[in-house]
């Protein structure tokens, strides 16, 4: 048997039909009662309680298997949930055919519901076994048919809705019985070319998929390897410049200092281009996280301590809070603090002399939520949807300053993205603006999406 | 002066570091690689060592340190890491917190080190020993 859906959708599926059958049993009892009792249609409705009730039995069967093939499996058998559905198919057919011969045979136009089942058995299992299950209603259906006519079975008629003795006609009844073998199998025919175009294509979006993401690892790894060839060349000319810069070989004339200070200042902007662009690409490759968890006080303490000195040299008033019900946090250290000292910096640098810049930590349910606030430039409302993306800078920040690498904030979002959080920003009503990360408390919610 | 043994496979590396360490009045010696690195310190025992963490083979630095750490006759020359210790290197180790039984060094620093830093980290180092 070829593999059609996937197992957990496939277990889903099976659920699905048997609380679909839960509906179908209410609806037996609904429309006996109402049949016998507003339409005055005589029913052999004894039996069909009786039905019903069996139903419900068998129906709480399959609940159980299912139940029990899918308990506390990540991947449930797929095969065996196969086979639960064809037993469902066929058991229904049989249930179906019994329905049906209590309550007028081929008198009686619910036989027509058998399509239905044709068309779960053609979406849900392959081609050749929907071609079973309606020879199989045919096989079930036309042998009552048959016998009653035949009078080798009783005829439960539907006194009060068909005429008397339609099941004795037999021209009736064996062109009734071919047009429900024809109709069940051509819904069979039609449904199961539908599926297996669906099929191919979704086969056909699961491989260009599978494509990207191999072409996208590669260019990852490709990125890495030129950026950290390139670091390290960087690398070894800073070092070289900074000998000159800091008049380790002899002193420079005015001249020459500005000469080489340019160059120095390219070199550290290349790098710190470059470095980040490692950083992110690491982040990247990795794909999942580091979890501990670790003191908030001490996390928060590291990010304002590294800007501090930045903050105090154009005296913005740098503050923290620390909601007292929250000790520690949970993910990986070091990209946390890096993070954090990111956006930090990014505050600092792009708010006016005078400002503020504040960090708040605080308890929200079963989450950290992180704000990073600024009295600074804000960010240009047109601008907001892109500020995470990679190599973007917002207009007013690159007026501000001509450094930066557009790669901090998508670092940041791969951070937090990659610890189950998410990030954001807003411009506060009085300028500025704050970015805001939630992050899951659980120790166990980082993710190793790749 | 003390003596500090450079191990880089960047030959530029090295020399910018000579000059900011000759400038100080160090001794400096140097070596591209491991084997050199082994024989150097063999021929003319150094007070400490500057160590790439990245050489040949990513392992090359890491392997060197231990080894060297393990020798009693090495084990007491600090070893400074020159190594990206804010980036992933792919190896599960913490050098912030001091990761001492795994990598047994003394001091880290990022490369490019700015020449007062660095000598900083070297003054350090040789006093604490």
């Amino acid at each position: 048997m070829e593999e059609i859906l996937q197992s957990p959708s496939m277990a889903k599926r099976a659920m699905w039909l048997v609380q679909l059958r839960w509906v179908a049993i209410g609806a037996l009892v609904v429309a006996t009662f109402v049949s016998r009792r507003f339409l005055g249609v005589k029913l052999a409705s004894e039996q069909l309680y009786y039905l019903a009730g069996g139903l419900l039995v068998y129906n709480a069967a399959l609940y159980g298997l299912l139940r029990w093939l899918t308990r506390s499996r990540a991947e449930p058998p797929s095969k065996a949930i196969g086979r639960v559905i064809s037993l469902q198919i066929s058991g229904d057919l049989a249930i179906l055919t019994t329905i049906l011969h209590f309550s007028g045979g081929i008198e009686n136009p619910f036989a027509f519901f058998f399509v239905f089942h044709m068309i779960i058995a053609s979406i849900l299992r392959s081609p050749a076994e929907s071609y079973v299950q309606a020879a199989l209603a045919c096989l079930l259906f036309g042998a009552v048919v048959v016998l009653e006519y035949a009078e080798w079975i009783r005829h439960y008629p539907l006194e009060g809705f068909a005429g008397h003795g339609l099941y004795r006609d037999g021209v009736f009844v064996l062109g009734t019985l071919f047009v429900f073998c024809v109709t069940l199998f051509l819904v069979v025919y039609m449904t199961t070319s539908i599926a297996q175009q669906v099929r191919a294509q979704q086969a056909d979006l699961e491989l260009a998929n599978r494509q990207l993401k191999e072409q996208d690892k590669l260019k990852n790894e490709y990125v890495l390897r030129v950026s950290h060839d390139v670091k390290g060349h960087l690398a070894a000319i800073q070092s070289c410049i900074d000998t000159v810069h800091d008049g380790l070989l002899g002193p420079l004339n005015d001249a020459q200092k500005d000469m080489i200070g340019r160059a120095h200042r390219r070199t550290a902007q290349a790098l710190a281009f470059v470095t980040d662009l490692l950083r992110l690409t690491h982040m990247k490759i990795a794909g999942k996280v580091q979890i501990s968890c670790f003191p908030v006080r001490a996390m928060v303490a590291k990010a304002i301590g590294a800007v501090r000195d930045r903050a105090e040299a154009k005296s913005i008033g740098l503050s923290a809070e620390i909601s007292p019900s929250l000790d520690i946090i949970c993910g990986e250290q070091l990209l946390l603090e890096e993070t954090l000292e990111n956006l930090l910096f990014n505050a600092v640098r792009y708010t006016p002399a005078g400002g503020k810049v504040r960090l708040e930590v605080f308890d929200q349910g079963q989450e950290v939520v992180i704000n990073v606030m600024d009295t600074g430039i804000g960010i240009p409302w047109d601008e907001m949807p892109h500020i995470f993306e990679e190599f973007y800078r917002a207009s007013n920040a690159r007026a501000v300053d001509r450094e930066g690498t557009g790669l901090g904030l998508s670092f940041a979002k791969q951070v937090v993205e990659r610890h189950g959080g998410r990030i954001s920003v807003q411009n506060n009503q009085g300028g500025g603006c704050t970015f805001t990360i939630v992050l899951p408390k659980g120790a166990d919610r980082g993710t190793g999406r790749t | 002066m003390a003596r500090i043994l450079i191990v880089d496979d960047d030959p530029d590396i090295i020399e910018a570091m000579r000059v900011v360490l000759e400038n100080r009045g160090y001794d400096v010696d140097s070596a591209l690689d491991g084997t050199k690195a082994l024989e150097r310190i063999g021929a003319n025992r150094p007070d400490l060592i500057i160590l790439d963490v990245m050489m040949t083979t990513p392992q090359e630095g890491f392997n060197l340190a231990r080894q060297l750490k393990q020798d009693c006759q090495t084990a007491q020359i600090p070893i400074l890491m020159l190594t990206a210790v804010k980036q992933k290197t792919g190896i599960d180790f913490k050098p912030e917190a001091g990761d001492q039984t795994w990598l047994p060094v003394e001091g880290y620093l990022d490369k490019p080190v700015r020449p007062d830093v660095l000598i900083q980290k070297v003054e350090a180092l040789l006093h604490k020993g």
